[in-house]
């Protein structure tokens, strides 16, 4: 297992570093194409290469012509199998925390709730790497007030830490009836205004949370990006009149996502590149949205 | 002017004294000939242009009589209304006129009028009525004319102007393009103009025929107009001067156009029996008139679109000044606190955007099932065999060695026999169904087994006859030697050839006996082994 790990590990690297020369190829084929589309002489400096570039674009499909990039590719076989999640707290949670968590596990889809006890972080990655989990959620507290979220992804994905704010939870909320049961269906996804390529990747990470949804399910779960502050929001639809009318009910808790680091290694590794990590001491950081528009 | 003639004046009353009902007779024509003479030798003073100086009624037709009156009606009304245009347009003018006028002329005017209201339209004698009512009418103006002396040119227009009143009362009897502004008869005039100046002539009533009916509708609309403004018209033809049809403008009334003159004054626009000016029948470009016909009758109607388009922006004007002038949203507000705010509204985020629109369409960002490409083809599943084995341990080990030391027998797994007797029959069934259709098509069978097939033939071909399997092996010279090179036989050889055929035999067997002197050795030292398997 361990040496399984390690090899794995081997060829991501070794993925990541043919990446350079891949995209160099990639823009010769585009450049070749290009000239031909538009029916140009081909650049001079193709010339050579010209035929047998010309042959692998004829060959090639979707699949090849894009060129990958490790950073996406963790989720390349994603879409495969629907995802499996771990949900667990800081050590020693507080009642109000440990309810969320438990919320949180009805909101995600096939999510599994443990027990932190005193198990440290790099025993938690064991457990989900054998038992073939595909994410692992940590929820952090400060005096009962849940304030942060991290995501990462398993087989070698990357970690995203979140901040919570303004947290409601479901048990806030005293009057049961009101709030009525959660359905557990698979739902829909909205996430709206994920624009820059940062922001794609994180829409990116949080979809992946989530299986395939059937068609007609009438669960809807939003994650709308305003200003880098995630909301995250939790409806059930009913169309009663005819096809304009929509009558939503919200469920589930509600909070603000603010994401301040992407690590591209899963949750145990310290010295994991940053993808990306907030800076928020610079005077433009205010004008500078990050996540999309 | 034998507006005394009293033998025309009595034939004059009895015709308006007979009841329209009663059955035409030949001597109601007779009085209807002798009251249309007298009327047009009344009238002839006044016309001045006209070819006849007596109508002529003995032997006449009808419609010659008609045409008679019509050739001296038709100038003499068309001066009457300018003369009444210009009346109008100068207002002052018509008080001077009421001085003027006699009591007499004004009675013999109100008895013309109540004549004329008196009469139908329908038979022939009828349309002779109508033309002497038109010519009582015009008569009494003539007489009012003859009284006065003056000539004023600016109270041209208000004859004008009085024309087209009437012809404005009457709008869609100029088949709807004629308005305050464009008359198809002052267009006439103006066209006639042009052709006498050059002619030197200044009448021509044959031009004037197609306005002819429309007069007379008109003639009885003024009738029953408003008994003032008739009696205006009639008294401010008092000074209309005697110039004819076309009356020369004064230069400054062609200047000074101004938009009131087109349009009225601007709060009369929704009027639509005002009195509205022209600059005289020549003046007036036809053309702006034809462009300014439909805004000025939309004005007329109702609110225009502008307007309406004006009164829409106001609202909204108002409506927008009046949010202003309210307390402002809490989310407008500079620092607010809580209290200040409803409850929970800062929670609240603005999730509108498109969320119901999103949902309504089932636009969502899910994830989506990637195809997956079919990477290696489906490992064969081992089937196992669950009951006992049958041989016993002994045996299979003594397979097992067997296998070891040659191929020749290798045991068939349990799948393997399965797959074998599947392969059997279905042989069979191909053999019946090839043998159906006379071998023609059929595929080979596959034969999994590698074996070379010496005997066997090396083509398939259709036969006829019936199924027989030939014995004969048909087999190619190659299928039987394959050999390299020039092959020569013995006799063939040259010396060099038959000693280098026998030096290779003898260093052959030379090499073989050397292989299997030791080999005999070893054969003699190893035991035969107890299962008497042979080497």
């Amino acid at each position: 297992m361990l040496k399984r790990n390690i090899r794995l590990r081997r060829e991501y690297l070794y993925r990541k570093s043919l990446e350079g020369k891949e995209r160099l190829l990639y823009e010769k084929k585009r450049k070749i194409r290009e000239a031909l589309e538009e029916g140009k002489p081909i650049p001079t400096e193709l010339r050579n290469e010209e035929a047998a570039l010309r042959q692998q674009i004829d060959l090639e499909d979707e699949n090849i012509g894009v060129p990958r990039t490790h950073i996406d590719d963790e989720y390349a076989n994603a879409t495969e199998r629907d995802p499996k999640i771990l949900l667990t707290t800081s050590r020693n949670p507080s009642a109000p925390l440990t309810q969320f968590v438990k919320e949180l596990s009805f909101v995600f889809p096939n999510a599994k709730r443990i027990n932190r006890g005193g198990q440290v972080i790099s025993e938690i990655t064991e457990t989900c790497r054998s038992h073939e989990f595909t994410d692992v959620i940590l929820v952090h507290e400060h005096r009962g007030v849940p304030d942060g979220l991290t995501i990462s992804h398993l087989p070698f994905g990357p970690t995203a830490y979140f901040g919570l704010l303004n947290v409601v939870t479901r048990h806030d909320i005293k009057d049961k009836k009101a709030i009525g049961t959660m359905p557990e269906a698979y739902p829909h996804l909205i996430l709206n205004n994920f624009s820059t390529k940062l922001g794609e990747r994180t829409a990116n990470i949080l979809k992946h949370l989530f299986p395939v949804p059937k068609a007609d399910t009438k669960r809807i779960i939003t994650f709308a990006n305003q200003s880098d502050y995630v909301s995250f929001r939790h409806h059930i639809f009913e169309k009663h009149g005819g096809p304009k009318s929509l009558e939503l009910k919200e469920i589930g808790p509600r909070f603000e996502l603010r994401l301040y680091q992407i690590k591209l290694g899963t949750v145990d590794q310290n010295e994991a590149q940053t993808e990306w990590v907030i800076r928020p001491y610079m005077n433009t950081s205010r004008k500078r949205k990050v996540l999309g528009d | 002017m034998q507006i005394t003639d009293p033998g025309g004046i009595e034939a004059l009353h009895r015709l308006k004294a007979t009841d329209p009902r009663l059955p035409l007779n030949p001597s109601l024509s007779a009085t209807a000939r002798a009251a249309s003479r007298y009327l047009f030798s009344s009238l002839r003073p006044f016309t001045l242009k006209s070819p006849f100086d007596q109508l002529l009624v003995d032997g006449f037709d009808a419609e010659q009589i008609w045409q008679q009156i019509d050739l001296q009606s038709q100038p003499l009304l068309a001066s009457l209304h300018r003369r009444v245009k210009q009346l109008e347009k100068n207002p002052e003018e018509v008080s001077k006129l009421k001085t003027v006028l006699g009591k007499g002329e004004k009675k013999v005017v109100e008895e013309m009028k109540e004549e004329s209201e008196g009469l139908d339209e329908d038979s022939d004698d009828f349309d002779e009525d109508d033309e002497e009512d038109e010519d009582e009418e015009g008569e009494g103006k003539e007489n009012e004319k003859v009284g006065l002396e003056n000539v004023d040119e600016d109270q041209e227009d208000g004859g004008d102007s009085g024309e087209s009143d009437s012809e404005e009362d009457n709008a869609e009897g100029g088949g709807g393009i004629e308005d305050q502004f464009l008359k198809i008869k002052d267009m006439q005039e103006f066209l006639e103009d042009g052709e006498n100046e050059g002619r030197g002539l200044k009448k021509d009533n044959k031009m004037k025929k197609g306005g002819r009916f429309d007069e007379e509708g008109t003639e009885d609309e003024e009738e029953e107009d408003d008994d003032e403004e008739n009696e205006n018209d009639e008294e401010d033809d008092d000074e209309d001067d005697e110039l004819g049809d076309f009356a020369l403008e004064d230069d400054e009334d062609e200047e000074n156009a101004r938009y009131e003159d087109f349009y009225g004054a601007k709060q009369k626009k929704g009027s639509k029996k005002k009195v509205k000016f022209i600059d005289g029948s020549e003046g007036s470009d036809t053309g702006d008139e034809q462009d300014d016909k439909p805004f000025s009758s939309q004005k007329q109607e109702t609110i225009s679109t502008h307007e309406k388009q004006l009164e829409k922006q106001r609202s909204k004007i108002e409506r927008m000044e009046k949010a202003n002038m309210e307390p402002k949203n809490w989310t407008m507000q500079g620092e607010v606190t809580g209290p200040k705010r409803p409850k929970n509204s800062a929670l609240e985020v603005d999730l509108d955007f498109e969320h119901n629109k999103r949902i309504l369409e089932g636009h969502f960002d899910d994830v989506q099932r990637a195809l997956r490409l079919p990477s290696k083809a489906p490992r064969e599943i081992k089937e196992l065999d669950e009951n006992k084995s049958k041989k016993g341990l002994a045996e299979i080990y003594e397979e097992e060695y067997a296998q070891k030391t040659n191929l020749a027998s290798a045991p068939l797994t349990f799948k393997d026999e399965q797959k074998k007797e599947a392969s059997m029959l279905f042989k069979k069934l191909c053999l019946k169904l090839d043998a159906l259709s006379h071998f023609h098509f059929t595929p080979k069978p596959v034969i999994e087994e590698m074996s070379i097939q010496a005997n066997v033939p090396a083509l398939a071909m259709e036969e006829i006859a019936p199924v027989a399997v030939s014995d004969a092996a048909m087999l190619a010279p190659e299928e039987v030697f394959t050999g390299k090179g020039d092959i020569k036989v013995e006799t063939e050889l040259t010396q060099a050839e038959r000693k280098r055929r026998r030096a290779n035999k003898k260093r052959k067997f030379k090499a073989g006996e050397a292989k299997r002197t030791p080999k005999k050795a070893r054969e003699s030292a190893l035991p035969n082994p107890a299962d008497g398997t042979k080497r």
